[in-house]
């Protein structure tokens, strides 16, 4: 059973996790991963256009900075959550896109990856599991996108919505697949799984957040 | 925004038992944290000189805990914890809080941040709505 994070003496914050628990993290943190990838058609190039643009090299940042914006708009109704327009103007919402969104696929990702390489240096079975600061705000955000898209394939549109799905869970009905925006029905096959994962990942990130100062 | 997850044990929910009963949480670090509080904003407005300031919106969503969007308004902006939570009770109750305001360059990055975050916000200049 996880344990709360706990900061320690040297700085670092430190739960422990059991190896399931591991493993079920780091699993749907590489599916939406390759979920943003395919949706947003993120390849190598793009991102190393981000590196480049962050680059001590002034070349590096010139070709950066002459490289082609590219925003495909999110067709996976999750990966739209994780990239939401940022206007209702949609020619301010599109130039945005073109700017932003590249550099905003580009930390997401990392932070999925910084969550992963944190757990698989602990390896097999029950363990420790400890962050410096730095990776801490990486698993915050991190903790956000799967819960974003955890909540999207349960369903949850509105406040209350989870624990209407867990309570029709608990009295072990299905849920009512002709509710608004659901049309990846399938998905709730797997829902008692789904909502489990959902509960470990809040928890997990409400205690981070306890430990944590914002300053 | 959700409440979810608001009261922490010192066990998490396990996928593989059941649910422990409450336990106390063994270090309260939350409490007595420094501050530092800055400008909410209007001191940007003079930057944005004659133009109509642009201003970041954020908006209420079911997924984000209440603790983890204060926590993103006093690490991002600096705003006191009291700000902070000023901000996310009127996002969570009326919908939607302006959490910043000024040249559109700085509400630009300011939506991309929280974008980052994962909040969703929008930018919107003053006399929109």
């Amino acid at each position: 059973m996880a344990h709360a994070f706990r900061p320690r003496a040297d700085g670092s914050f430190a739960c422990r996790l059991e190896g399931e628990e591991k493993a079920v993290i780091v699993q749907v943190a590489q599916e939406v991963s390759d979920l943003v990838r395919l949706d947003l058609a993120v390849t190598e190039d793009s991102l190393a256009v981000r590196r480049a643009a962050a680059s001590d090299d002034p070349l590096e940042r010139l070709e950066a900075q002459f490289a082609t914006h590219e925003a495909r708009e999110p067709g996976d109704p999750a990966v739209r959550r994780l990239f939401p327009e940022a206007s209702p103007d949609e020619a301010l919402a599109a130039e945005f896109r073109r700017f932003g969104q590249q550099d905003l696929v580009a930390i997401k990702l990392e932070d999925l990856a910084a969550l992963c390489e944190s757990i698989d240096r602990t390896g097999p079975g029950t363990t420790e599991v400890s962050l410096t600061e730095d990776e801490a705000m990486h698993w915050l955000r991190a903790l956000t996108t799967l819960r974003t898209v955890v909540a999207d394939r349960l369903g949850v549109e509105r406040d209350g919505d989870f624990e209407t799905v867990r309570m029709l869970q608990q009295i072990g009905e299905r849920v009512p697949e002709a509710a608004e925006g659901e049309d990846e029905s399938s998905e709730t096959a797997g829902g008692d799984v789904m909502i489990a994962i959902y509960e470990l990942l809040s928890w997990l990130q409400e205690s981070l957040i306890r430990v944590l100062e914002p300053f | 925004m959700s409440e979810h997850g608001t009261t922490p044990r010192s066990e998490g929910p396990s996928l593989l038992h059941a649910p422990s009963p409450d336990f106390a949480p063994s270090l309260a670090q939350t409490e007595g944290a420094p501050e530092r509080s800055r400008s909410t904003g209007l001191q940007e407005r003079e930057e944005a000189g004659t133009a109509r300031p642009w201003r970041t919106v954020v908006w209420n969503d079911p997924i984000n805990l209440m603790s983890y969007v204060v926590f993103v308004l006093q690490r991002y902006f600096g705003y006191s914890r009291e700000h902070a939570d000023v901000l996310m009770r009127r996002i969570h109750h009326e919908g939607r809080a302006i959490v910043s305001q000024g040249s559109r360059e700085r509400v630009e990055s300011d939506v991309q941040a929280m974008h980052s975050f994962g909040l969703h916000a929008t930018m919107e200049q003053e006399g929109e709505d």
